[in-house]
């Protein structure tokens, strides 16, 4: 049996060779303090929880730490070290955890493809030259490189799910009210979820069992106990799976519609059926998501004002004093946060703003609503899970989609409705094309993470997640 | 849809934002953009909608009791002194945008 110091000394070697190698997936990482926990762990009394104890784990750096600053990958919050830890990782260090390192993101989690980072992009652990998708692409790209067996992620989303599938590892979003915000630096507040990145389905669920229940610390936290997984199940009798035509358009990547297609044979010879399902607001997700995430961000990011916490800057400023405290607001923000939050802050203080809040906001409240009742009505019609691709391309190029913000807001197309919704959704791998892997994704009612795991378990039994397609 | 430069600086002013000459061209582009792209809510329709709620039914609420709270952590703030952060002095009334 490995003791949690030889887990904690294979990870740290790890670790020191995927970013030897280039990944630049960490953006704090200190062997000696991944080792000093491990001799911790060992010394307890009391045993640690089967599958997480003496487990080292890669936490997005969005997520607050004691052992390592918490940055966001921002210039902003260089330097903040957090004096508390997020409930999720408290919990996951009580259970025999270990903090592997702090893993590089999009900054502020604002991005699909961890090239928004002050950091520096992080690269894909198949190619270098493409990206491991976002936000979470550090800890993704950590699990697929096997440093680490398992990440905490943040879903807003799709930043849990999305990377996962790029780098062909799953990707657990549970349901909003799961698992604790508290300690998750804020971004859009009615859509952030923590979330888990895994080298297997088991492993995200037993990560999940830990950091899930409620706490006190975060009342949009929902007051349910901590959830137990059993995944008994050998096959899919009796599950329904719906296929939603809007997620299968006729433009779909060829590839990734035949990874899907054999994804789909080999559910329903597990025993599954399939039923043809729509979600006919699906078109309005990203709209919809483009306008609440930037609005709710541009309210949340108005704490980093040089004040209190992180940079601040005092330079000249359009010739201003900066003995003038809005100048220094300015100056601070404008060079502390990166291009990619610029724009979201910009775009959200629009659409809040007098005269622009019912074209915008409030339309985009009442499409969120009709998002939600689409997805209530199909599981109401006794579906059980909804299968779909997550991403509709392998990871593209970096440097692809940098100057076109919307078309790299569409590849989120068949993510971000479960954020919009609460809903809990897994991203496992399918197949690969030229390599590059390719992610299902399954979808279920708020709070069935027992059956959206159960069968996501099953999935990745039946389906060849490395099977090559041409 | 088009939005003036002077308006993306209008906004950026408003959200605390200092943009370059550069920076405030790319700004204007791609906000214009992403507008033009969310301008597609506007077909959907108000009527009969329901509000959406996020979260929960009802939040949970911790009981309202007094505890002790520990030591509290020192300051992250960039300059602090003697309990209080320090600040540039304000500018005038009319200053914030």
């Amino acid at each position: 049996m490995t003791t949690a110091y030889e887990a904690a000394q294979l990870a740290a070697a790890r670790i020191e060779a995927a970013e030897s190698s280039g990944l630049n997936a960490t953006i704090a990482f200190d062997p000696e303090v991944l080792l000093r926990q491990g001799r911790e762990v060992d010394a307890r009394t009391t045993p640690s929880r089967l599958g997480v104890g003496g487990l080292p784990l890669a936490v997005k750096d969005n997520i607050c730490t004691v052992e390592y600053d918490t940055t966001c990958g921002s210039r902003i919050l260089e330097n903040y070290r957090s004096p508390y830890e997020a409930t999720a990782v408290s919990r996951l260090k009580a259970a025999g955890g270990m903090v592997a390192c702090k893993s590089n993101l999009d900054e502020f989690a604002m991005g699909s493809s961890s090239e928004h980072s002050a950091f520096g992009r992080v690269r894909h652990p198949v190619d270098a030259e493409r990206v491991p998708g976002g936000s979470s692409g550090g800890s993704a790209a950590l699990v697929a490189a096997g440093a680490v067996d398992a990440a905490l992620g943040s879903d807003t989303g799709g930043s849990v799910r999305q990377p996962a599938a790029f780098c062909g590892v799953v990707g657990l979003k549970p349901t909003y009210g799961r698992v604790s915000r508290y300690g998750l630096i804020a971004f859009g507040s009615s859509l952030d979820q923590i979330g888990v990145i895994a080298a297997s389905v088991q492993q995200a669920a037993a990560v999940l069992e830990v950091i899930s229940g409620r706490d006190e610390r975060d009342s949009t936290c929902a007051d349910v106990d901590p959830i137990d997984i059993s995944l008994d199940r050998q096959d899919l009798d009796g599950i329904v799976v719906g296929l939603p035509a809007e997620y299968f358009p006729s433009d779909l990547d060829p590839v990734t519609r035949k990874a899907c297609d054999r994804a789909v044979d080999a559910m329903r010879r597990a025993g599954a059926v399939t039923r043809d399902v729509s979600l006919p607001h699906a078109r309005l997700a990203v709209p919809c998501y483009y306008v609440i995430a930037p609005a709710e961000a541009s309210a949340n990011l108005a704490r980093y004002d040089g004040v209190r916490y992180g940079a601040r800057v005092t330079g000249q400023e359009g010739g201003e004093g900066v003995d003038d405290l809005a100048a220094m607001y300015r100056a601070t923000r404008g060079a502390g946060f990166g291009a990619e939050v610029r724009r979201r802050i910009v775009v959200g203080t629009h659409v809040l703003s007098s005269g622009y809040y019912e074209a915008y906001y409030t339309k985009a409240q009442i499409a969120r609503g009709r998002i939600t009742r689409d997805f209530t009505a199909v599981f109401d019609g006794g579906v059980d899970v909804l299968f779909t691709p997550t991403t509709p391309t392998t990871a593209f190029k970096a440097g692809e989609l940098l100057g076109d913000p919307v078309a790299m807001y569409l590849g989120d197309v068949f993510v971000c409705a479960a954020n919009l919704a609460g809903i809990p959704a897994i991203s496992v791998p399918i197949g690969r094309a030229n390599g590059l892997p390719i992610g299902g994704q399954l979808m279920a009612p708020v709070f069935a993470e027992q059956t959206l795991l159960n069968v996501a378990q099953v999935m990745e039994r039946v389906v060849d997640g490395d099977h090559e397609l041409r | 849809m088009t939005v003036p430069p002077e308006e993306v600086e209008r906004i950026a002013r408003l959200a605390h934002i200092s943009l370059d000459p550069d920076s405030l061209q790319t700004l204007t582009r791609e906000v214009g953009a992403i507008l033009e792209y969310v301008a597609q809510l506007e077909h959907v329709e108000a009527a009969d909608a329901e509000p959406f709620r996020p979260g929960p039914a009802k939040a949970p609420l911790r009981p309202d009791v007094v505890r002790p709270g520990g030591k509290p952590p020192l300051p992250a703030a960039p300059k602090f002194s003697d309990g209080l952060y320090l600040v540039p002095k304000v500018g005038r009334l009319d200053d914030t945008g």
